[in-house]
């Protein structure tokens, strides 16, 4: 029996959607209301436990580190994330409402880097601040690969 | 110039064209790149359209421009450096490619089993990485220099350490971190006293101090082009005369041999044995400009003026809570690092950069640093000519501001 607390239990990908994101990302307006919204995303979502904050979850990044669970249930994508940064947290929520409680089948043809950038998120897309959010959607998109074969 | 005449930012703002595309832009990221006043930019550009060829080899006029422009820059920046002989400035790629030339060279030459290279706990992985490297190939160690409790090296602490097995001493000029200055003249002297070369990693310390290597004692000076108001893609290696002669190429090619057959080679003379292929030409022609814009003024006016910045930066971070200023007890070049009590200095860069102002955040390739001193990362503010007291004030009000937002 695991006795862990759950590391999905959060509201992102099921309490909150893509759609309920989408509506408060795009009525913050300009940069600062953006990264204030991130912030308050960060506050929203719960500290991973102790237990997955390890060396195996964890992505690293010059400026900040960030952790990363995927498992699958009944078909379903399952996610959880964290990162010391509350604007890298911020960004994972996004990360998981697009994936979190998803059947490979409802992500067929989903681009998060797209759906960032319609959000008006781009700027952390660029180079120099892209690489840890777009590696995590691509190990995202490889475990979905892996649960589909 | 007067002596002791304010340093004229405003008016040397003017000399870097960035400021025309970016006229609200803060820029205090002056250690990981200076931007580049008319005077390189010109210079570099002139070497195109006047003189392009490639050095040493064409027999046509353009060539011998070429090399005229490229050997004369040479001799500037020996000039500049107080250097005894103009060969003893070898053109790199950066301080990078300068302190790796000087690990392979000199390194795989010189080290034994059993010998110790002592690198300070303050290095860029730039002045850590290579000797690791020569290291496991000769069987040397590198041992940490420790810091002492104010976040620089204590002379005798270190003076413990300097063992007949020590080989080589690597040390920074300045950190590029906290900006600590470590005490260079009493480490240098130890160390020649003990039999030990002494390596200076100058990246910092190049474009604030006014560098004499003849009065500094050490053996090798390394630094770059980019940080200095100069082109990238250039540096330099300072190394004396009588240690470059017996020190072996490390790397192959064109304009470093002196006659190639099959059955053997046999290497040109210092510097251009350790300058094969195709050189930086225009940058080298670039950086001997930067280094002349910066000697065309009053140098001690300009560290004053850039200390000054640093200063007032720190003044005014007493009003601002939870803020630890890294080194704040000893010895520091313009350069401000920061530590914050409840926010990540990644989150703060976000607002900062949303509000015009650049700072890096990060362990500033200086990991052994940030694990002593605890932190997964800093956030760092350095100061150049082109900076104003009203850059600092503006930064000053984009910090309070973002941590009220994260508070």
């Amino acid at each position: 029996m695991n006795t862990y607390p759950s590391p999905f239990d959060h509201p992102f990908g099921t309490v909150l959607d893509r759609d309920a994101l989408a509506e408060r990302l795009t009525a913050a307006a300009g940069w600062e209301a953006k990264n204030r919204l991130l912030v308050q995303l960060a506050r929203e979502l719960p500290a991973l436990p102790d237990a997955y904050r390890d060396d195996e979850h964890r992505v690293a990044g010059c400026e900040s580190t960030a952790w990363l669970v995927i498992d699958r249930q009944a078909g379903r994508l399952l996610l959880a994330a964290d990162s010391d940064s509350r604007i890298v947290k911020g960004l994972l929520a996004l990360l998981l409402t697009a994936y979190h409680g998803r059947t490979p089948a409802e992500l067929a043809g989903f681009d998060f880097e797209q759906w960032l950038v319609t959000l008006g998120l781009q700027r952390f897309l660029t180079a120099s601040r892209g690489n840890g959010l777009r590696a995590m959607a691509r190990m995202i998109h490889a475990a979905i690969a892996e649960f589909s074969h | 110039m007067p002596m002791n005449a304010p340093f004229p930012a405003v008016r040397i703002r003017d000399e870097f064209p960035v400021f025309r595309h970016h006229p609200d832009l803060i820029y205090l990221d002056n250690a990981a790149t200076t931007h580049k006043p008319l005077a390189v930019l010109d210079a570099e550009r002139d070497f195109y359209e006047t003189a392009n060829a490639n050095v040493h080899r064409a027999a046509h006029r353009l060539g011998s421009a070429a090399t005229d422009a490229f050997e004369g820059a040479r001799h500037r920046i020996a000039t500049h450096l107080n250097a005894a002989h103009a060969d003893e400035v070898i053109f790199t790629r950066g301080t990078t490619e300068a302190i790796n030339l000087a690990a392979n060279s000199w390194g795989r030459a010189n080290l034994r089993p059993g010998d110790v290279i002592l690198a300070s706990v303050l290095e860029h992985h730039a002045n850590i990485v290579p000797w690791q490297l020569v290291a496991q190939q000769t069987g040397a160690v590198v041992r940490p220099i420790p810091l002492g409790a104010d976040g620089n090296i204590d002379p005798a602490a270190f003076g413990a350490l300097l063992t007949a097995e020590v080989r080589l001493v690597a040390l920074t000029h300045c950190s590029n971190a906290t900006g600590v200055l470590p005490p260079l003249q009493p480490m240098i002297a130890a160390a020649k006293a003990a039999g030990a070369r002494v390596l200076i990693d100058g990246a910092q310390g190049i474009a604030h101090a006014g560098v004499d290597v003849r009065a500094l004692g050490a053996d090798f000076y390394a630094f770059s082009g980019h940080k200095v108001y100069g082109p990238t893609g250039v540096g330099v290696l300072w190394a004396r005369r009588e240690l470059l002669a017996h020190m072996p190429p490390w790397q192959g090619g064109g304009e470093m041999i002196d006659r190639v057959s099959f059955d053997g080679t046999t290497f040109a003379e210092p510097p251009f044995r350790f300058e094969a292929g195709t050189p930086p030409i225009a940058q080298a022609v670039g950086l001997a400009a930067a280094l002349d814009w910066l000697d065309r003024h009053d140098r001690p006016a300009l560290l004053a003026h850039e200390t000054a910045l640093r200063d007032r930066f720190e003044a005014g971070l007493q009003s601002l809570d939870g803020i630890r200023i890294l080194g704040a007890g000893t010895a520091r070049g313009p350069i401000t690092a920061l530590a914050f009590d409840r926010v990540h200095p990644y989150d703060v860069a976000q607002f900062l950069d949303g509000y015009g102002v650049a700072v890096r955040v990060g362990q500033h390739c200086a990991g052994p640093l940030h694990q002593w001193l605890g932190l997964n990362g800093s956030l760092r503010a350095s100061f150049a000519a082109y900076n104003t007291g009203a850059d600092v004030d503006a930064a000053l009000a984009a910090l309070a501001t973002t941590l009220d937002m994260l508070a």
